[in-house]
């Protein structure tokens, strides 16, 4: 069923960075929300509910960490709730928010969140603790090497090769160069890439994404409210989906073919979803650019392919020819994407505010020369969660 | 400023106790006992599940059924790890799902016996396709490093 | 479509809760987490009459320091019937799944949806993963835990309303009488007064057998939209009004003793179930009882007498099973208390009394019921939930 028309009519960023000494959570989870409210120019009080965008508390810290900072982002009072889905947070956060408007309770949404894991030097070790302590935690498992075995697939079943991997690396560091919120800056070549340390193979330095502090926050309402505010510039939000696969990544290798761990088939199952409410028949050619979330080179051009820009197999390719360049025919992160800051409280929640500031014509020197439809997503867990949000400048 | 921000140092230290269940149990005291790999069939869709679970998520309906998968089987991916992480083990070590023979998902877990200095040469034998056998450890405990997987003669 | 129609506006009989799954609850060694959740999602499934497949969206709620888990829906995604599903997880107690839930299906995007939640106490220590709600700069230092936090709610609630410890006493009796009845319960014991009064304290107010058990459990909901509700052509609990609220984080910012989370939420279900007088109104309501004296207070905040008059409520046997407006009618937390899950199992049982298959615990004439839920430490946020035949 159609939902209700809700837009988003407010976006806050922080910069990216790999700490900040200055801040606690909590008052960086704030600095995103004064932000989205002055760029949304909403009060406080115009806001009637809050959904809190927090991953991991083992990385913050802090047992339900959104308790300390919902003062600090004006829940006081409000129906405030927090959603975590691990890296997918910030969309289901999105997806939280708009069914607050859709549901017909409320007008005026404000999702926001904040990651602060640069207070601890063990990220990888807790991200270990995501796999199952019974039948995979002591084989060493950890979001790093969990996303090599989906790399090694697709080499496998398509020919897919590091030079493609890292031409997905060149890219996205030279757009986050002109992205003032960018954590990790500074151009690379594809050498430098392919030379760069092993990490987990055939996932080197280059191909990983940052560990980033910061904060970001959206405002989305209802068309009334934006009517009523008459409001011009708006990102409408025209389809939504989510996705959860299996825990085991070994059930998706089961030789079948069918969910095979080599492609995101959660993503792929998303998409269809949010594409069908959005009635979207040909994303490659309805969609004009994409945010996506994809910690890792080879995590990027499996997602593209689920999203329908290519064919299954066919992303190397495509990289190869330009197409999801800034001046080719799908942008992909012209933010510089996962890559170039990744706090994982919010980074699916950037995608959604990318793809908005873009929609509004507002992205400056990374502004996509068409932009008129756009795609977020998310990603989580053992590449197990996908959240997929279709936004329009058009209602 | 600098100089005088102030910093609390803290670290969680909570233990658990994580029950394996009746089935996950049996699976262990299988490994334990008799050096068997066993796996759980769901009734109907009939796929036999690895680590073994007593229902199956697609289908919806208890598995009913034990069944010994071999000790032989086929690597589906894998990584070769050779940067250090805090908490896990000194690099260079390598990883692999493993499909074993009778079952229908795969299994993670190491792969030793082979060099991983070069990973050229290591990538030589370390790879998608490659067979690989289940050697048992001798004194084992019932944890999943009972176990580890090391590449069968012909392949290597 | 009806929501653009009607715009604003609550939404009346909008959803309805179709199906109910519990395992029973207290140690469980047999099981793990998944298995767990396996069992109480299957029976919600059953009970509602519907197979895995035609579910169309699911919400888990669990905490991931208990669970040990990074990401505690990770594993239990499959168990909880989210394979290939849009699901999504709240990191807090049950029954904000259902008010999670409860927007999907109202927006008219999903005709029904799972909610799932779980908490499998005995596999470490409730208590020192409470430890670490406590903000690291201020408090966490300072010996606060859970139960420490509740017992300074419940003697600054002692000092303004002259509650004594026999009223706390009475309140235990009442509701350890009542999981007598009810064959989930982790305790079957109704201790003597003399037990309890010799009981220690473990934080005062508090005494050991004022501090609910820890329990292994797991509740499902099968919720569903008016069409698919109707068409089940059976007794459901229609959800009538919710509600739900967060206060400031330091407990030292409001007066404990008052629950002021719990009046705006209950203020905004209220409204929308359009009840004016909760005593009369409401025929049954399931509290989360975190400790007798909290019982009392949330007489209090919810109206169903004025403030300091909680104690009066429970010594005139008003909110006794056969009393005017049984509380707890199932036990409450202190009978039984799978953490996370706790405020789902509220719901759940006040859904069960609505649709008249609360067994031997039933109370009569149940038409609307109330369920209540905590979030967080020093009560911050609280949920209530209202439900109709």
């Amino acid at each position: 069923m159609k939902p209700r028309n809700i837009g988003i009519i407010g976006v806050g960023q922080t910069e990216y960075t790999t700490k900040r000494d200055d801040a606690t959570l909590t008052e960086i989870a704030r600095e995103a929300t004064v932000l989205a409210l002055e760029d949304g120019k909403i009060e406080i009080k115009d806001i009637d509910a809050v959904v809190f965008s927090l991953a991991l508390d083992s990385l913050e810290g802090m047992e339900s960490g959104e308790k300390w900072c919902a003062g600090a982002v004006g829940g006081y009072r409000k129906p405030f709730i927090r959603v975590h889905t691990g890296g997918t947070t910030g969309g289901s956060a999105v997806h939280a928010g708009f069914f607050h408007i859709a549901s017909g309770l409320f007008d005026c949404i404000l999702v926001v969140g904040a990651e602060k894991m640069g207070e601890t030097p063990d990220a990888q070790n807790v991200l270990n603790r995501i796999f199952d302590p019974i039948y995979e935690r002591t084989v060493a498992i950890n979001a790093v090497n969990m996303c090599s075995f989906q790399a090694v697939r697709h080499m496998k079943k398509y020919g897919t090769s590091e030079y493609q991997m890292a031409l997905v690396a060149v890219r996205s560091r030279k757009n986050a160069l002109k992205n003032p919120y960018a954590h990790i800056r500074g151009e690379i070549t594809v050498e430098d890439v392919l030379n760069s340390r092993m990490i987990c193979y055939p996932i080197k330095l280059y191909d990983c994404c940052p560990r980033s502090t910061g904060g970001c926050a959206i405002v989305m309402a209802s068309e009334r409210f934006i009517r009523k505010l008459n409001k011009k510039n708006v990102a409408w939000i025209k389809g939504i989906a989510g996705c959860t696969n299996s825990y085991f990544i070994g059930d998706r290798m089961d030789g079948s073919g069918i969910n095979d761990y080599a492609d995101a088939e959660g993503l792929f199952l998303a998409a269809k979803g949010a594409y069908q409410m959005a009635e979207i028949k040909n994303p490659g050619k309805e969609i004009d650019f994409a945010e996506i979330y994809a910690p890792f080179t080879s995590t990027e051009l499996a997602a593209v392919e689920a999203l329908g820009f290519c064919e299954r197999g066919e992303s190397g390719i495509y990289n190869e020819k330009g197409i999801f360049n800034m001046d080719g025919r799908i942008p992909i992160n012209p933010s510089g994407g996962v890559l170039t800051a990744n706090p994982i409280s919010v980074t699916a929640l950037v995608r959604v505010a990318e793809s908005t500031i873009q929609l509004m014509e507002r992205a400056g020197e990374r502004q996509v020369k068409r932009a008129r439809t756009a795609v977020a997503t998310g990603e989580g867990g053992s590449l197990q969660f996908y959240t997929v949000t279709v936004l329009s400048n058009r209602i | 400023m600098e100089r005088e921000l102030i910093f609390i140092p803290q670290a969680w230290n909570i233990k658990f106790n994580h029950a394996a269940g009746e089935v996950g149990s049996a699976f262990f005291r299988a490994i334990i006992d008799r050096k068997e790999i066993l796996g759980r069939r769901c009734p109907v869709c009939k796929r036999v599940l690895l680590p073994p679970r007593s229902y199956c998520e697609r289908c919806f309906v208890q598995t009913d059924e034990w069944v010994k998968v071999g000790t032989e089987g086929t690597i589906q991916a894998f990584t070769i790890v050779y940067g250090r992480f805090k908490g896990l083990p000194d690099p260079p070590y390598a990883i692999a799902y493993v499909l074993l023979n009778g079952a229908s998902t795969s299994m993670v877990n190491f792969v030793k016996g082979v060099d991983l200095e070069d990973l050229n040469e290591a990538l030589k034998k370390i790879k998608i396709g490659s067979r690989v056998k289940v050697v048992f450890k001798r004194k084992r405990e019932g944890r999943i490093t009972d176990f580890w997987y090391e590449l069968l003669k012909e392949t290597s | 479509m009806r929501l653009c129609k009607q715009e604003r506006g609550f939404l009346l009989l909008n959803v309805a809760i179709i199906g109910i799954g519990q395992t029973t609850y207290g140690e469980k060694k047999k099981q793990s987490i998944d298995e767990m959740v396996f069992e109480a999602t299957k029976k919600a499934l059953d009970d509602a009459g519907l197979q895995r497949e035609e579910i169309e969206s699911v919400v888990t709620a669990a905490s991931d320091e208990i669970d040990g888990r990074a990401i505690s829906n990770m594993l239990t995604a499959g168990s909880s019937g989210a394979y290939l599903k849009d699901e999504v997880k709240v990191s807090d107690g049950g029954i904000y799944g259902l008010i999670l839930g409860y927007l999907r299906v109202a927006s008219g995007v999903f005709e029904n949806s799972l909610i799932v939640s779980w908490t499998k106490s005995s596999e470490t220590s409730p208590d020192l993963v409470s430890k670490w709600a406590f903000e690291p700069l201020y408090t966490r230092v300072l010996g606060l835990n859970y139960i420490s936090s509740v017992a300074i709610e419940a003697s600054a609630y002692m000092g303004k309303a002259d509650v004594k410890d026999e009223d706390a006493a009475r309140v235990v009796l009442k509701n350890r009488g009542n999981a007598l009845k009810n064959p989930l319960s982790h305790i079957s014991h109704r201790p003597s007064r003399e037990e309890i009064m010799s009981s220690r304290f473990v934080s005062y107010p508090i005494r050991e057998i004022y501090i609910p058990p820890k329990s292994d459990g797991a509740c499902a909901l099968v919720i569903a939209s008016r069409k698919r509700a109707k068409s089940l052509n059976r007794d459901c609990a229609w959800i009538r009004g919710i509600g739900w609220s967060v206060e400031e984080y330091y407990a030292g910012d409001r007066e404990l003793f008052n629950l002021s989370s719990l009046r705006r939420s209950s203020q905004m279900a209220y409204k929308m179930a359009k009840v004016k007088n909760p005593l009369i109104e409401i025929d049954i309501a399931e509290l989360s009882d975190v400790t007798p004296y909290h019982e009392m207070m949330i007489y209090e905040a919810l109206g169903f007498c004025r403030d300091g008059e909680g104690k009066s409520l429970i010594r005139n046997k008003i909110t006794e099973l056969g009393g005017e407006l049984p509380v707890n009618p199932s036990g409450g937390i202190l009978s039984s208390n799978p953490i996370f899950a706790s405020s789902l199992v509220r719901v759940a049982e006040a859904a069960l009394q609505v649709t008249g298959r609360a067994g031997k615990r039933q109370v009569k004439n149940a038409g609307l019921a109330l369920a209540h839920g905590f979030t967080g430490i020093f009560s911050q946020g609280s949920s209530v939930v209202i439900l109709g035949s």
